[in-house]
């Protein structure tokens, strides 16, 4: 989806004067105007809103011609709809190089081939004689072990082609790269260069005299080194064009042994090439054992000797087939959104190119087939065949002398051979690559599948960071570390065969022990590949140190999070021997209930965010066990935000504990109303409407135990009272429940007369709750509070007819219809609609234990920017449920971390303006259906609020988003959201640790006119704060249950009283912003329209005053009286007003 | 601001303050402390001729921009030295007429939180308004005397005042349930009554509770009948049976092909126009 489009969407931030409505109607207006017109649509997404097509009929219904009709039935037939044609076609036109740019590159190679071919060349020395390498520029390689026998000399190449997507076509903006193959001359080389990298030392002198000769023409910006597709033995040369083209393309230049000169079989991957005597620094030949193979080492030789094959291979199979390329060019947007094809051992576009080539050969895709149908093809392969077993081969020939399959397996993970049947594409791809290919492959197929509207959205625009597709990740630092894990694994074969490249030799043993370990615990492991470096000719090439840091990313499972156990074999086997091993100290025996004695390993975690957690646990003990990689250097970023979830006191848990105990009492009351006898009509339902009971508020309720003497008694009511002369009492919300009683012919038909004998069933459930169950109780008119284990819940009676009733109107013929009223949507909305999202998403946290996090953190960053009032605490909940129902392209997350991430990457980046955030609660929702709400959208859409969220429930009206936010709000919280995303996901990637980690949740409060500073003393929730107090003030509770049942303060917040009074009094003059968690600040805005002066007027003169301007009488806000208002309403809390602007100067 | 605070105190005491065509301002602050004040626009009520309005004319004084701190005992007093008040009702917005005599339940209708309102001032004495228009003020909310609650005091008096009594909230639903039952009584015996009797012009109304219950008279029952009916109609029907028939339905299926074809070419345009094709 891309970034959030800056001010395309809903524009107008908190402040600006622009109002979304009027925009609306503008809009709507012109679009009927131009209806008979087909221009209609050009002109609407202008204002970046779509519109309801209106076709005439007779446009509708003329005679097809041929063409059109053969362009529908194509559609059809090579794409999946229309919309997918075109959107794949506007991708390729954005991707593709235009002519235009292509004829410039060509000269600027022209350029190069001349100049290359005119570098002097310079007489025979030794390789280990370097004094004749002119002073800029240094040796690209790692000369390790420096001795080498043999001579070197420059000659211009024998020849310079052009290889690689260029000449084909597929390569995609924005990297424009072209590979240059230069032919060394044959005489540079000679016998046995393929031994103890003596070809690769050559490639690179050669490649450093080139490089200083090239540096000093002005035609280049820039000439660096660079490696090719990572491997640090071959170096390349980076040179880009001078001026304004620097960005336009990239210039890669690969020397390559001319044709023939190696003797394959040498290459194969059994072979050794690297004598491990040499490599040790002996002299004398070693103490006789085998030499190791150096599949690895072959592989990059035979890398250079084949470019030119593969080019014609491509060249043959794609180039007089367009769909074909633009598959391959679509597959590549596919990669690199997904970051697959980035570093060493990426799956880049070269191998998806030779896979199409591949399918081609074995007649899966046809050259006929569209771009689409081939990244289909693709996919559909990737995600069913592994590699990793079953290895495939572009060679058709059945030369008995070529190496079986089998070889290749045993020396590489990832087996897909060329067409000569010698060379291994995949030969630096690790296994965890290969799988997360197939991972992303078969998240790719479902979504395709699926037919969802935005799959092209979902599957080629939106990027998939590590951190933000990954539940947990592990920074390993620094890398040197892994040197002696090398050493610990008795890897030297595989740093022989690397040429000493520690981080590639242990990284495939890592991930397997890694993998072992987590068990059931892991769905997917994938590591961050070691980026390409680039780096001045003047320098040496980076250490393998140096090479950024290497991160791993954990998908976890969520069921198998919840065990603490790692069950071994039984003690007697033979297996438990390697048990013991693999878990070293941590394994123990134990005997289980069955009887049996087994071999087990026991993690400490009691609260869930500890289970959680386990894999760091395991994670940190196998590095340490078996690669001797200390607890100091992992650091694991799994659980870092969930302090800001975790209660006032515990550290050990983020709340779900605590929600699942008011959960308990919530059932063990509801089965008290159940049985409770002596109630007139009977129960009908018990249902849950509080966000406590769908495990989604952000601070889970504690039982509350007050003590008598902070507070003032009122006796007679068994009711506490807050006192003036303490600090505010604990803040205790009681939790909705709806309880339904029966329908009955005795109900009365009249609204008012229902209220009233609902106030009568609110006496009689306290009276029989008291009589039957001893539990405190206090009845109101429309709802009865009740203190039960601690726990205050509020049972509101509800009939199911009175919405009805509400809505009956009696036309003056006599003929009753029925019309929605507010009072009956309201009555809807808290009786039947939030129930029922109540059970719904309480369903939903059972379904994936991370649901509760995850909403509770977004709630709480949205308040804590101050916006929470501005949205519903359900609309909010939903939102965080769509992450779960529709993680595309994503899987349901399984930690808070992840999950809150992708709402800030959701918020940021949706379009709320022209689709409706559909969330298919319990899956009711069919496809159709699903298209039949998004056209209904569209046409209603200006009746609609700015945001919509559509539930089965709730197809048509959002209900939880019908009284805000307003336009400017939500654009607030989209332009916080886009700017938080970065931040934090930098904080988290960064392998030092994350620093602040509260930094995204302060508010920013430079944006506001006047701050109203409280006093803590009465804000009861002080403790909540973000920041939170090191002290604060008593509450009144008690940490043992005290004598007194009487009733506590419920629900007496002041600053939340306070703010309903400004709001109230000020609401037309300015917006309040407050973080109901303990902020102490108020931040007040103006509203931009109201400092124009405006003649008199009775209805509006509220706060206002009179001032004659230029001989008129206007009206202005008295400014100045509404500041000091502001102290006189919250007297006592109000510790400061601070004005900081002067936008009020009338 | 300080500048601009010396500036209106320079300005106030010559000229006056500024008020609309026929009101007059009153100055009104909460108490001594504080510096700048609000001002109440007051004026006598009148009403143009024909105009219903159950206030009294001449004895009553309308008063705009009532800050929310302000009760009606307050303005009451505030304006007593004006001659003797009879009563203050404060509104949301200007009403001409009176609000109903018998005062609404606290327990179903509890009190909004007040904002800026207006105020009608119904005194015993003509005279009393025209002495109110010439008050100079400014008027003290709270006074030592008669302090007025804001802040941490009010709501913790609020809080106290919405714990409410049970017994009195039963005595009140129960008088309002045996109204409510009598008057359906009522109308059930007057129904009753009338079942079956023909009126002047010899109409006889059938109601639901009679011996053969009729089909209610609701929309949503007519439209149920309407639905039966199209169904009947829509079963009889031959489809896709002449050939007319077939082409139309092909070209009803080509014609929502192109729709949904402009549709996607309006969306695309708009992604267009959003850089929704940039995969970097």
């Amino acid at each position: 989806m891309g970034p959030a489009p800056a001010g395309g969407q809903l524009r107008g931030a908190v402040g600006e004067p622009e109002v979304m409505e009027p925009a609306l109607e503008g809009t709507g207006k012109e679009g009927k105007k131009a209806s008979s017109r087909k221009r209609t649509v050009t002109r609407s997404p202008a204002e970046g809103l779509l519109q309801p097509v209106k076709l005439s009929r007779a446009e509708l219904y003329k005679e097809p011609t041929n063409e059109e009709l053969n362009h529908l039935r194509e559609t059809e037939i090579l794409f999946h709809s229309s919309l997918l044609r075109l959107q794949v076609e506007e991708l390729l036109k954005e991707v593709r190089l235009s002519e235009k740019k292509k004829d410039r590159i060509d000269a600027f190679l022209r350029e190069i081939n001349q100049r290359v071919m005119r570098v002097p060349s310079i007489p025979e020395v030794e390789l280990t004689d370097q004094a004749w390498l002119p002073a800029g520029v240094r040796v690209p390689l790692h000369q390790v072990p420096y001795t080498v026998k043999g001579c070197f000399r420059f000659l211009p190449p024998a020849q310079v082609t052009v290889v690689g997507s260029y000449l084909l076509g597929t390569c995609i903006r924005p990297d424009i790269n072209v590979d240059v193959a230069l032919t060394m001359p044959r005489e540079i080389l000679q016998d046995k260069d393929g031994l103890n990298q003596r070809y690769f030392r050559k490639r690179a002198l050669y490649l450093a005299h080139l490089a200083h000769h090239l540096a000093q023409d002005p035609l280049f910006g820039s000439v660096r080194f660079s490696y090719s597709s990572g491997c640090h033995l071959k170096p390349l040369l980076l040179l880009r064009p001078n001026g304004k083209d620097e960005s336009l393309v990239t210039v890669r230049l690969h020397p390559c042994p001319p044709p023939d000169f190696f003797r394959p079989c040498r290459l194969l991957p059994t072979k050794n090439n690297v004598r491990s005597a040499w490599y040790r620094g002996q002299s004398s030949p070693g103490d006789g054992s085998p030499e190791p193979p150096t599949p690895h080492y072959n592989t990059w030789v035979l890398q250079d000797i084949a470019l030119e094959s593969h080019l014609k291979l491509l060249s043959a199979m794609l180039g007089s087939a367009p769909g074909l390329k633009d598959g391959v060019a679509l597959l590549k947007v596919w990669l690199r959104q997904r970051e697959l094809d980035k570093g060493l051992g990426g799956f880049t576009g070269f191998h998806v190119s030779m896979l199409v080539a591949f399918l081609v050969s074995t007649r899966k895709i046809h050259t006929t087939m569209s771009g689409y149908q081939v990244l289909r093809s693709v996919l559909q392969f990737l995600a069913t065949t592994d590699l990793t077993v079953n290895g495939i081969s572009l060679c058709l020939s059945s030369d008995p002398s070529l190496p079986a399959l089998a070889d290749f397996h045993q020396a590489f993970p990832v087996v897909f051979l060329d067409s000569l049947g010698r060379l291994n594409l995949c030969a630096d791809v690790t296994a965890s690559t290969y799988h997360q290919v197939q991972h992303e492959a078969r998240l790719s197929m479902a979504l395709l599948d699926s037919k969802a509207d935005d799959g092209f959205q979902l599957l080629l625009m939106t990027p998939k960071p590590m951190i933000r597709a990954f539940d947990h990740v592990l920074h390993l630092r620094p890398l040197s570390r892994l040197q002696a894990a090398c050493h610990r694994l008795k890897l030297w074969p595989e740093l022989q065969d690397n040429g000493g490249d520690y981080v590639s030799a242990a990284l495939g043993p890592l991930t397997t022990l890694l993998e072992q370990g987590l068990g059931a615990r892991l769905h997917l492991l994938a590591h961050s590949r070691p980026p390409v470096p680039e780096w001045d000719i003047s320098q040496d090439p980076p250490k393998h140190k140096d090479s950024g840091t290497l991160s791993l990313g954990f998908l976890l499972r969520p069921e198998g999070l919840t065990s603490v156990l790692e069950l071994g074999p039984e003690a007697d086997q033979p297996k438990a021997a390697d048990f013991r091993h693999f878990w070293g100290s941590r394994s123990e025996l134990r005997r289980f209930q069955d009887g049996a004695i087994r071999e087990a390993v026991v993690w400490e975690a009691a609260s869930m965010s500890q289970k959680r957690l386990i894999p760091h646990q395991v994670v940190t003990h196998l590095l340490a066990l078996h690669a001797d990689i200390p607890e100091t250097c992992v650091h694991y970023v799994g659980g870092l935000v969930d302090v800001l979830i975790q209660g006032l006191k515990e550290t050990s848990s983020t709340g779900e504990e605590a929600l699942a105990v008011a959960v308990r009492c919530y059932d063990d009351l509801s089965r008290l109303l159940w049985g409770l006898e002596g109630l007139p009509l009977t129960v009908s339902a018990v249902q849950g409407a509080h966000p406590v009971l769908r495990y989604t508020e952000v601070f889970p309720p504690t039982p509350v135990r007050p003590a008598c003497s902070f507070h003032e008694h009122l006796r007679e009511r068994a009711s506490l009272l807050p006192r003036l002369d303490k600090p505010c009492p604990a803040y205790v919300e009681p939790m909705t429940v709806v309880c339904h009683l029966e329908g009955s012919g005795q109900w009365p038909q009249d609204a008012e007369a229902v209220r009233r004998v609902r106030a009568a069933f609110q006496l009689r459930l306290a009276e029989l709750l008291m009589q039957q169950h001893g539990l405190q109780c206090r009845a109101t008119a429309t709802h009865t509070d009740i203190l039960k284990d601690g726990f205050v819940f509020r049972i509101c009676v509800a009939y199911q007819r009175e919405p009805q009733i509400l809505r009956e109107m009696r036309s003056p013929e006599g003929m009753i219809s029925l019309r929605d009223t507010p009072a009956s949507l309201r009555l809807e909305r808290d009786t039947r609609q939030l129930p029922l999202l109540t059970s719904a998403l309480h369903g939903l946290q059972q379904q994936h234990p991370a649901f509760s996090g995850v909403a509770r953190l977004a709630k709480r960053w949205v308040r804590a920017q101050l916006l929470g009032e501005g949205f519903t605490d359900e609309s909010l909940d939903l939102v965080a449920a769509a992450l779960f129902l529709h993680p595309e392209p994503f899987t349901p997350p399984s930690s808070p971390q992840v999950g809150f991430l992708r709402f800030l990457f959701l918020v940021s980046t949706f379009d709320w303006k022209n689709n409706p955030l559909i969330v298919n609660l319990n899956n009711e929702l069919t496809a159709e259906e699903q298209v039949e709400i998004r056209s209904g959208f569209l046409a209603a859409r200006t009746q609609l609020p700015v945001m919509v969220i559509v539930t089965p429930q709730d197809r048509k009206n959002s209900v939880w988003t019908q009284d805000g936010p307003s336009a400017q709000i939500l654009q607030q919280l989209v332009v916080l959201a886009a700017k938080a995303l970065p931040i934090l996901e930098k904080q988290l990637m960064d392998p030092q640790g994350p620093g602040d980690i509260r930094m995204v949740f302060r508010p920013p409060l430079d944006m506001y006119d006047v701050l109203i500073h409280l006093s803590p003393r009465h804000i009861p929730r002080h403790r909540q704060a973000v920041d939170s107090p090191p002290a604060s003030f008593c509450r009144g509770l008690l940490s043992e249950p005290g004598p007194s049942s009487l009733m506590p303060v419920l629900g007496y917040d002041p600053p939340q009283l306070y703010l309903a009074q400004l709001r109230e009094a000020f609401g037309d003059l300015a917006l309040f912003f407050y973080d109901q968690h303990g902020g102490e600040v108020i931040g007040v805005l103006w509203k931009p329209t109201v400092f124009q002066p405006q003649p008199f007027k009775a209805s509006s003169a509220k706060g206002h005053m009179v001032v004659s301007q230029g001989g008129k009488l206007v009206m202005v806000p008295n400014v100045e009286a509404i500041l000091e208002d502001f102290a006189v309403l919250g007297e006592g809390l109000v510790r400061a007003v601070e004005a900081r602007s002067e936008r009020w100067t009338v | 601001m300080v500048a601009r605070r010396r500036k209106r105190a320079a300005r106030d005491p010559e000229e006056g303050i500024p008020s609309p065509p026929g009101y007059s301002a009153i100055p009104i602050k909460f108490s001594e402390k504080q510096q700048a004040s609000h001002y109440l626009y007051v004026r006598a009520h009148s009403v143009r001729e024909g105009t219903k309005s159950t206030w009294p004319q001449k004895r009553t004084l309308f008063v705009l921009n009532v800050p929310p701190y302000c009760t009606e005992e307050s303005l009451s007093r505030l304006l007593s030295p004006c001659g003797p008040v009879q009563s203050v009702e404060l509104q949301e917005k200007p009403d001409l007429a009176e609000s109903p005599k018998e005062p609404k339940s606290k327990f179903f209708h509890p009190k909004p939180v007040p904002g800026f309102q207006v105020a009608y001032v119904v005194f015993q004495k003509p005279g009393g308004v025209s002495a109110a228009l010439t008050l100079k003020g400014p008027l003290l909310v709270s006074t030592e005397s008669h302090p007025v609650k804001s802040g941490i005091h009010k709501w913790i008096s609020d809080y106290a005042d919405s714990v409410p009594d049970p017994e009195a909230l039963r005595t009140e639903v129960d008088t309002f349930m045996e109204a409510y039952d009598k008057k359906i009584a009522e109308e059930e015996a007057k129904a009753k009554e009338e079942e079956g009797v023909p009126d002047e012009e010899g109409w006889v109304k059938v109601t639901r509770r009679g011996r053969r219950p009729v089909l209610p008279r609701t929309e949503a029952a007519s439209l149920r009948v309407l639905e039966r009916e199209r169904r009947k109609r829509a079963r009889k029907e031959l489809l896709n049976f002449y050939a007319w028939q077939h082409r139309e339905s092909k070209m009803e299926h080509l014609a929502q092909l192109r729709k949904k074809f402009e549709e996607d070419k309006q969306r695309i345009e708009l992604m267009r126009a959003q850089r929704k094709f940039r995969p970097y």
